[in-house]
Parts: structure tokens; sequence; C-alpha cells
């Protein structure tokens, strides 16, 4: 059944349509169009210039760079968070007491913002006095430069974008854990199945449309984060970190190369928006 | 065989248990140990083991930075962020699920397809827009760039919950000669205040938390929110990692405060697929 009285239709869809088509509709739509203009700066006319700046782009080995730096990080994040996450709701599911209380406990690194995390971060990876410096430096290590050799940069990012992003997973899994009947698992054990079974031929199927979810949206937010990068690295050092937000956000902030930067944003997009159809077309989701 | 291998199973979930905690809990110790313990412990002796205890940081960073004009910035961007969120979010989503509508597929879709925006792709032409109208380094500039994350969100986590509320309980005070409105109102809203509170909760903590959107639109001292502040604190001033820590710590505490008393809604709207990032 749906209801009649038509009048209030308008009025209660007007403010969120407006807001939607102000702030993200046309917004959107201008940054697409500004990839094919050429500005000075923000306050200075804009030139037509058609397809260039695509081919610009495309011709620079910083943008294939950060292309791979992305793909690299994203899908590094993905699997750790997700198999983590996955271990990690396995744990808490178990018979223990104080649950709730370390439940919540685990889930606080997803709700420190990314400025706190990156910092305290830095902070104890500081290459003088940091905890972690010191103790890697203890058990013989020696005095490790995190996040300034270019090839350990990446993998410290990485590191810490893991352990602050995992609880989404662990908490979306362990919630879709409590979905599957006792019983079904219990014939299972009456059946003399190990747990390694259990785990594999029961819990991981009746899961896999969550799982698919999951790792779809982990996949999105990580190929788009910015600011824990930014913060931590500024894309440095010599590129190492640098991945296509940071890059649009150099052009177009710090280059002022408006044209460019959209550019850059509008291709990670369509690239990102492709990935997602492929994987739609594999994986289907059901609303 | 079975008796034997159950105290060990035990000690090892335990154990890990264990692991896991300290794990996702020791950042967040050390950043508040390093906040109080004596500038030339700092930097000298790394103990686990708090102190030498010493307030000085949290008198540097509140004395020498705009730490308490970020952090009323902050709360106001937050605050009307969520204020606007809600009211859109709330009308907007309770329209679609009582009434056909010919663009509803749409507007549900486009909710959903907006979690794959890059924010820069939105920050880009937003921080173009608001330089015509002139009202860039603005927090009402913040407050519309927050609002185009969490409103989407909004519908989508208020149009699943009145989806689920029964159509009838309005309908019957329709009946008892209440008006559209009115039964929107005193039977609607009331009925719905965990969903609103979720939705609430996650505008609030999107806005409180972020830093892109700020870092892009908001130039001058003391204009910047708690998360641009503190970044740009370190090596503007003349601070430490002391006061840098206190500065984290104060922005952490209105959220475990909060977190503590509404962490079952999180978990919920979480679960619901409420949230960026």
């Amino acid at each position: 059944m749906k209801f009649k009285d038509k009048h209030i239709i308008i009025p209660f869809l007007a403010p969120g349509i407006l807001v939607t088509l102000f702030f993200i509709v046309i917004p959107l739509y201008m940054a697409i169009r500004l990839s094919f203009f050429h500005l000075e700066s923000y306050i200075s006319p804009a030139k037509f210039v058609g397809l260039s700046n695509y081919i610009r782009i495309l011709h620079e080995p910083a943008f294939w760079n950060a292309l791979k730096n992305g793909l690299f990080y994203s899908l590094v994040c993905i699997v750790l968070q997700v198999s983590l996450g996955i271990g990690f709701a396995l744990i808490l599911n178990e018979q223990f007491k104080g649950k709730s209380f370390v439940r919540g406990l685990t889930l606080l690194p997803y709700i420190l913002p990314t400025v706190v995390v990156a910092l305290t971060w830095q902070w104890m990876l500081d290459g003088n006095v940091g905890i972690i410096t010191v103790l890697a430096n203890k058990i013989g290590l020696g005095r490790i430069n995190w996040l300034e050799t270019p090839n350990l940069a990446m993998f410290t990012v990485i590191l810490v974008s893991v352990w602050t992003w995992t609880p989404f997973v662990t908490t979306s899994f362990l919630a879709a854990l409590q979905t599957i009947p006792l019983d079904l698992s219990d014939a299972a054990k009456v059946d003399g199945t190990s747990s390694w079974q259990r785990f594999f031929y029961i819990t991981l199927p009746i899961l896999k449309p969550i799982l698919v979810i999951i790792i779809l949206l982990r996949g999105i937010w990580m190929f788009n984060k910015f600011d824990i990068i930014w913060i931590m690295t500024k894309g440095g050092p010599l590129r190492a970190t640098e991945h296509l937000p940071i890059l649009t956000y150099q052009k177009a902030f710090q280059f002022y190369d408006v044209g460019g930067g959209t550019t850059v944003a509008t291709i990670s997009f369509l690239f990102l928006f492709a990935v997602v159809m492929i994987y739609l077309k594999v994986f289907p989701v059901e609303d | 065989m079975k008796k034997k291998r159950k105290p060990l199973r035990k000690v090892i979930i335990y154990g890990l248990v264990i692991f896991i905690s300290i794990y996702s809990f020791f950042p967040m110790y050390w950043m508040f140990i390093s906040s109080c313990r004596a500038y030339k412990e700092l930097f000298s002796s790394v103990s686990l083991i708090p102190g030498p205890f010493s307030l000085k940081s949290y008198i540097n960073l509140l004395s020498m930075t705009k730490y308490l004009i970020n952090f009323k910035n902050s709360l106001w961007v937050a605050f009307f962020t969520t204020g606007i969120t809600l009211i859109c979010s709330i009308l907007m989503a309770y329209v679609i699920t009582r009434y056909r509508l010919r663009g509803k597929r749409f507007i549900l879709h486009s909710m959903l397809f907006s979690y794959m925006f890059p924010p820069l792709l939105l920050a880009v032409p937003l921080y173009y827009i608001f330089t015509k109208l002139g009202i860039i380094d603005s927090l009402w500039g913040l407050i519309i760039s927050h609002t185009t994350i969490t409103l989407p969100l909004g519908v989508w986590l208020l149009w699943g919950f009145f989806k689920a509320m029964p159509f009838e309980l309005e309908e019957a005070a329709r009946v008892d000669g209440a008006s559209r409105i009115k039964a929107f109102f005193m039977v609607v809203l009331p009925l719905s205040l965990p969903g609103i509170l979720t939705a609430g909760i996650f505008s609030f903590l999107l806005s409180w938390t972020d830093y892109t959107f700020g870092l892009i639109i908001l130039s001058s001292d003391i204009k910047k929110t708690l998360p641009v502040g503190l970044a740009t604190m370190l090596g503007a001033h003349d601070l430490n990692w002391g006061e840098i820590m206190a500065g984290a710590f104060l922005i952490t505490v209105p959220l475990l405060v909060i977190f503590v008393f509404v962490s079952q809604y999180f978990v919920k709207g979480l679960t619901a697929g409420a949230v960026k990032g």
C-alpha cells in the first residue's frame, strides 16, 4: 500500500534534491568539464583545449607510477584487511570473558580521526626515539627509517592503513557470523569435521555474499584514500607512495594545474568504475 | 581426548584475545602517555611505563596554538553538517519509502553510486565554485562539502530504516484524524529515533574526523578545524611530539565519550553500510 495524499512529496524532497543537485551533481559535471579546459589558476578564464589534458597526462611517467602505486597499495591493503579481519572476527566469536568490551576495544582504531592515526604512528615510528624503532633496534634490526626509505615507505603506509581500517571487516564479518544457524555447524560437528573444514565448507560459502560486498567497499575506499598517505609521506620519498589521489591534489592545489588535476581525477574515477563493473559481473550482488 | 584438548584451546583463545586487544589499543596508550610525559624523558629514555608526569605539553599546546578556536570550529562544522544532513535525509527517505515515485530507483542508485567518487573529484570543483562565490576559507563552504558525503549516507541508511517500519501505525493516526504532517511528527519521528541517531552519529563522526576537505577549503589558522590544525602544527610552530600527542588525545576524547554511549548504534550502522572510509 502506498499513500495517496501527494502534496507533501515536493516540499519533503526539495531540500535534499537541491543540495544534491547544486553540490554533488553540478560539481561533478564541472569537474569532468574542467578536464577539457586549460586554466592558469582558479580565477583565470578557462580555455577549451579538447583532449590535450588527457594526452598530456597519459604521457607522463608520474601518472603511470601513481596508478601502479595505487593499485599495489589498495590490493595489498584489501588482502591484509580482509584476511586479518576474518581472523579477528573468528577469534572474537569464541566464548571468553569481557567479550563486548574487547569487541568495542578492537573497533577503536576505526573511529579515530585519520590525522590522529597518522601522527601517532609517525611518532611511534620516529627514526630516533619512536617506540617501534627502539624495539626493532633492540631485537637487532638496526635503526630503521620507516618513512624515509623509498621501498619501505609504501610498506609502512600499508601497515598503518591495515591497522586502522581492519575493524570495518572484523565488525561486519562478526555481525554476519551471528546469522549462521547454529544447528548447521552442530550437525557438521557430529559428523566429525574439523573446525578448518567447517570454516571452509560451511561458514565461508554462507558468508560469501557479504564478503563480496566487504571486499568491494574496502577496494573502492582504499583506491580513493588520500589523507593517510598525504599526512605521513606527501607521496614521497622519491614518489614511492604517490598514487592517483595525491597526484590529483598536487596538480590541482600545488601547481594550480586545474585541468590536469581534474583529468587525473576523472581517469581515476573511470578506471575504478570499470573495475567495479567487471567485479560485479564476476560476483553479482543482489539488492 | 576431548577433555584434554579443551583447556589448551581456552589458553590459546585467551592468548589471541589479549594479543588483539594490545594490538588495537597500544597506539592510543602510547599517544596518551607521551602527551603527559616530561620533556626531557620524552626524547631521551623510551619506556613503556608512564611518567615522569607533566602537563607542560597540554599547557604549551593551548597557549601557543589556536587549538581552542580550532576545537570550536570543528564543533560548529560537525553540528551544522549533522543538522542539515538529518533534515534533508529524513524528509527524503520518508517520501521515497511512502510514495510511488518515478525517479525512486534513480535516487537510491545515485546515493550508492556516490560511494565510488574520489573525494578529490568533488573537492576540486567545489573549491572552484567557492572561489567564484567568494566563500573560500569559510566554515560554510566546509559544511557544504561535508554534506556532500554525509547526505547520501543518511538517505541510504534512513531509507532502510523507514522501509522496515510498518505503514499501519501512521494510518491508524490518520484514521484518528491527524494530518499527514502531524502523523509524521507525532508517530514516525519518535519511532525512528534509533535510525535517526545512527545517521546522526555517522554524520558527526565523518565531519569531526575529516581532513581532506578541510585541508583544501580552509587556509587561515583561525578558520581551521581540529584535524587540519593539528596536522599543520607539526613543524610549523616550535612544537614537539609531546604537544602533538596532547592535541591528538584531545580530539579523541569526545569520540571516546560518544562511542561508550552509542557503540551499539555504531555497530548497527556500520553493518548497514553507513560509513565511508
